[in-house]
């Protein structure tokens, strides 16, 4: 647990200012001169091959610059690796078509609307062959996941447990295809100087961004500079790279002018990823006085035809509970998609519905309190592994979130808490995220005037990371928050790692402190040896920074500025590495190369590092229309250390918020025939808006945890969504008796 | 097709050659570098790139730069100056954290402004109806309500 002052003390955000007053520059807001537009061609069948264009009418467009097609410069550019699955769909580089959308031609023009009028004028003539769009479609392929990224459990025998079991529960669940839908859109703005190039693009791993394009343009990575200083929402999407930068630096080259990219909100769709669709089957054993005594849980996921890339969210459904008898198994679905990526709790959002949902109806099997039947089955000891928890405070969260709830006034037969013409349903699940952590590096300047400039290649995709690494330093310097300046999201910083498993804050605040600590162990040692000052010939380790001054232990103390003066003529500048336990040694410099290096939550040797959270949901449906609103919501969590509450509180109101949309209101429909995405933009695709929401309510229950890191961190990003979908299932159950398992619930799932 | 407009930005003329399908936004954006007013669908979806016109709230992706002429046009950027005291609404969003990335931020508080001068602004539900032409991804909905309640007593005679 840390010591600091600010660690824990609610605080305005640092960038605030320049949020509110329209001054923050996010990538399509930063000016280059004179910049020339492009709009991109996506293909508007989703298999078979080009075999031509006619271009003829697009020239004629006034203020046509160039068109981009595999024809001419397809060999320019390497596809980019994901950051998970192995391989992806191609765009530019060859005719072949493997999704509906695929980029197939970038159009540049003077002007956007020029080159949006060119685009449309873009004949294609295609060879077309039959799609397959999802699970159960014609010449879709299915195959078992082989253990690799993501692992199976098998204990004991979960087969014959579950023969056996007095009290079962075996159903299937599916959850839908989503996409982000950040408010902004997937940008980019490409600049040549003297051979060297700088990518404006938002970006959750800029270093990342920069290692694929070295790769893709076969360049070296040092002649490549990427800035995404504010990101205007990423939520995963931001995370991998997408093959539209290396085309805009390619066309930008081929003009010797900047071009601007604004991609259209409907081509975010197929132009980035997005969570594909899965299909679970749960099977639960239990003795009748609830004991879990077999789990399988068997899960299916769409990917795109080249990709392996899955989620695998078995690897935590397997060690919620305790059960000596476990098996899981994951199995891909390819189809003619494009390939999905990370999205807000990628393995947990989709895989702890079914499992919440079928503890929900295990309790409802048994006659027994849900909450109960969490308390019987709770552990200390990852069942899948038997490696101890690091800290677990599962059960707490209930306590406390069940207390605010007011959930002892709950009637737990179903349709029996009627408002007039509402019927009252309570639920809850719990969530569990697990407590990531990556490397990174931070320098810290610490100037004659007593001011502290930290810079970090890191991302503030709306967490709140700038406060966080501000906080971080002024506690660790004895500096006011307003002392502190920082800069992030630029590879000419030292390189932090994808901000993304809601490792970043972890990830990035130990680089800060150790980087806090190297000035702080200099300004020491010079004072220790400085015979005129008060602290000449105490032991260094003994002295500390706080409130603007270095302290002794028997209360000698020398301003900052002057202790400054003893150590460094001019400025005194560290620069630190930190390397979290549960990476290999070589992780620093994967981040330097763009490539993804983190220590996962269930894959240490010591300990099993998750953070906690259990979420209450009253649900009401309307007695005839079956309309279903979402009145309050109650979500109690566990994280460890919380560095700024005020930005910890918005994200797990934010990720609460998102859990809503997830169990009422998202799906991107798709076309069975066409393998087409049908509400690709923002109207039809529904996310909650302001009436959606009501009242949303944060407990951060206090958890000091030394073992996952020294600061006690766990990350807060994704954990708030995890049980959403669950507790908002299973309130539906609980008011009207109808247990939905395919979601989004809507009114026709209950009519 | 260009044509010469003159449009009235935050108190100050800029006369500008526009190829006649710019909207307002893109003058905003790519020629005044007023990009505050942010770009979120182009199709009056998000309402991210509200601006004011003549004290009223409009999307100005849905409209022509063209069109724009004549009317007093207010921005983000027109609230307070880089060293100025922040207007209300903004005080009341950086206290409240009413955001998290910011990209639906200024349109937020544009609307929000206008939502207060309309008069809808009476009681909470009041506020959430009126301001669900704003979408914000990060879900700061229940912040939003709050930062136009802290607001709006401030801003009596403004
Ligand atoms: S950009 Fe105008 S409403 Fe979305
Ligand atoms: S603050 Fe991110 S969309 Fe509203």
């Amino acid at each position: 647990m840390p010591d600091g002052k600010l660690f824990g003390q609610p605080a305005i955000r640092i960038d605030g200012r320049a949020k509110v007053t329209g001054r923050a520059r996010y990538p399509s807001d930063e000016v280059v001169a004179n910049p020339a537009w492009a709009f991109l061609v996506t293909s508007a069948i989703a298999r078979g091959r080009i075999r031509g264009f006619d271009l003829q009418e697009a020239r004629a467009v006034p203020g046509l610059l160039d068109i981009l097609t595999h024809d001419n410069v397809g060999g320019e550019a390497e596809k980019p690796q994901p950051m998970s699955g192995g391989s992806t769909t191609p765009t530019l580089e060859s005719d072949q078509i493997c999704h509906d959308g695929q980029i197939i031609g970038i159009v540049v023009a003077e002007s956007f609307e020029a080159a949006r009028e060119a685009a449309h004028k873009v004949r294609v003539d295609y060879e077309v062959q039959q799609a397959s769009a999802s699970f159960d479609s014609p010449g879709a392929e299915e195959e078992v996941r082989e253990a690799g990224e993501h692992k199976d459990y098998q204990v004991g025998d979960a087969e014959a447990a579950f023969a056996a079991a007095e009290v079962t529960i075996d159903a299937r669940y599916g959850t839908p295809t989503q996409h982000h839908n950040a408010i902004e859109l997937f940008t980019t703005t490409c600049e040549w100087r003297d051979g060297k190039l700088t990518v404006y693009e938002p970006s959750q791993f800029v270093y990342g961004l920069r290692g694929s394009l070295a790769k893709q343009l076969r360049m070296e990575p040092g002649d490549i500079h990427v800035v995404s200083r504010f990101v205007g929402g990423a939520f995963g999407s931001k995370g991998g790279i997408t093959a539209r930068t290396a085309w805009i630096a390619i066309a930008a080259r081929r003009l010797n002018r900047p071009v601007k990219l604004v991609p259209t909100r409907d081509q975010g769709f197929t132009i980035a990823t997005y969570r594909a669709e899965t299909r679970h089957h749960i099977q639960l054993g239990a003795t009748p006085d609830g004991k879990l005594t077999s789990f399988r849980h068997e899960g299916w996921e769409v990917t795109s035809r080249p990709s392996q890339y899955n989620v695998s969210g078995t690897e935590t459904t397997a060690r919620i509970y305790a059960c000596p008898n476990i098996l899981t198994k994951v199995n891909l679905v390819h189809a003619d998609r494009n390939t999905p990526g990370f999205m807000r709790a990628p393995p947990d959002t989709p895989y702890m519905f079914p499992l919440e949902s079928a503890m929900d109806e295990l309790a409802a099997a048994l006659n027994m309190d849900p909450i109960e039947l969490r308390r019987i089955n709770d552990t200390q000891t990852d069942p899948a592994t038997g490696k101890p928890y690091s800290s677990r405070c599962l059960m707490r969260c209930y306590d406390e979130g069940a207390a605010r709830f007011g959930w002892q006034r709950r009637d737990a037969r179903p349709g029996t808490m009627r408002d007039g013409e509402w019927l009252v349903g309570w639920g809850c699940a719990t969530a569990a995220y697990p407590a990531n952590i990556g490397p990174a590096a931070a320098r810290v300047t610490l100037s004659p005037e007593g001011r502290a400039r930290v810079q970090i290649a890191a991302h503030d995709i709306g967490t709140g990371a700038y406060t966080v690494v501000a906080i971080t330093a002024a506690d660790r310097l004895g500096l006011e928050l307003g002392q502190v300046v920082v800069e992030m999201g630029d590879t000419d910083l030292p390189a932090a790692g994808l901000a993304a498993g809601s490792s970043h804050t972890a990830g990035i605040s130990h680089a800060v402190a150790k980087a806090c600590e190297g000035i702080r162990a200099r300004l020491a040692e010079a004072a220790v040896l400085s015979n005129d000052g008060p602290m000449a010939g105490l032991d260094p380790a003994s002295l500390v920074l706080s409130a603007g001054m270095l302290r002794g232990p028997a209360g000698q103390s020398e301003e900052i500025q002057k202790a400054l003066g003893r150590a460094a003529s001019g400025v005194l500048e560290v620069y630190a590495e930190n390397l979290p336990k549960g990476v290999p040694p070589d992780a620093m410099g994967k981040i330097y190369q763009g490539q993804m290096a983190m220590s996962r939550g269930h894959g240490r040797e010591d300990a099993i590092t998750y953070a906690f959270g259990a979420q209450f949901v009253e649900v009401r449906v309307h007695a005839r229309t079956r309309e279903v609103r979402v009145p309050r919501a109650v979500g109690a969590f566990a994280s460890g250390t919380i560095v700024n509450p005020l930005t910890a509180h918005s994200q797990y109101m934010g990720g609460m918020i998102w859990g809503i949309g997830a169990a009422l209101h998202e799906a991107t429909e798709i076309d069975p025939r066409e393998a087409r995405y049908v509400n690709d933009n923002i109207a039809e695709y529904l996310i909650p808006v302001n009436s959606d929401v009501r009242s949303i309510e944060v407990i951060m229950v206090p958890e000091e945890d030394s073992q996952v890191n020294p600061l006690g961190i766990k990350g807060i990003g994704e954990v708030g969504i995890v049980g959403m979908n669950a507790a908002i299932a299973n309130a539906v159950w609980h008011a009207t008796g109808r247990r939905v398992r395919e979601l989004p619930i809507r009114m026709e799932h209950l009519l | 097709m260009a044509t010469d407009i003159m449009l009235t930005v935050n108190g100050g003329q800029h006369r500008l050659a526009v190829d006649v399908r710019t909207t307002l936004l893109d003058a905003l954006r790519e020629r005044l570098d007023l990009t505050g007013s942010k770009k979120g669908c182009d199709l009056g979806q998000c309402g991210a790139c509200t601006v004011l016109m003549d004290g009223r709230r409009v999307l100005s992706c849905l409209t022509l730069a063209v069109a724009a002429q004549g009317a007093e046009v207010t921005t983000i950027e027109g609230l307070a100056g880089e060293h100025d005291p922040l207007h209300p609404m903004q005080q009341a969003f950086l206290e409240q954290d009413a955001y998290q990335c910011g990209y639906c931020t200024p349109g937020q508080i544009i609307s929000a402004i206008a939502c207060v001068k309309e008069g809808h602004a009476n009681s909470a539900d009041e506020i959430r109806e009126y301001m669900s032409g704003n979408l914000c991804r990060c879900a700061a909905y229940p912040k939003i309500v709050a930062a136009v309640q802290q607001a709006k007593p401030l801003m009596k005679g403004r």
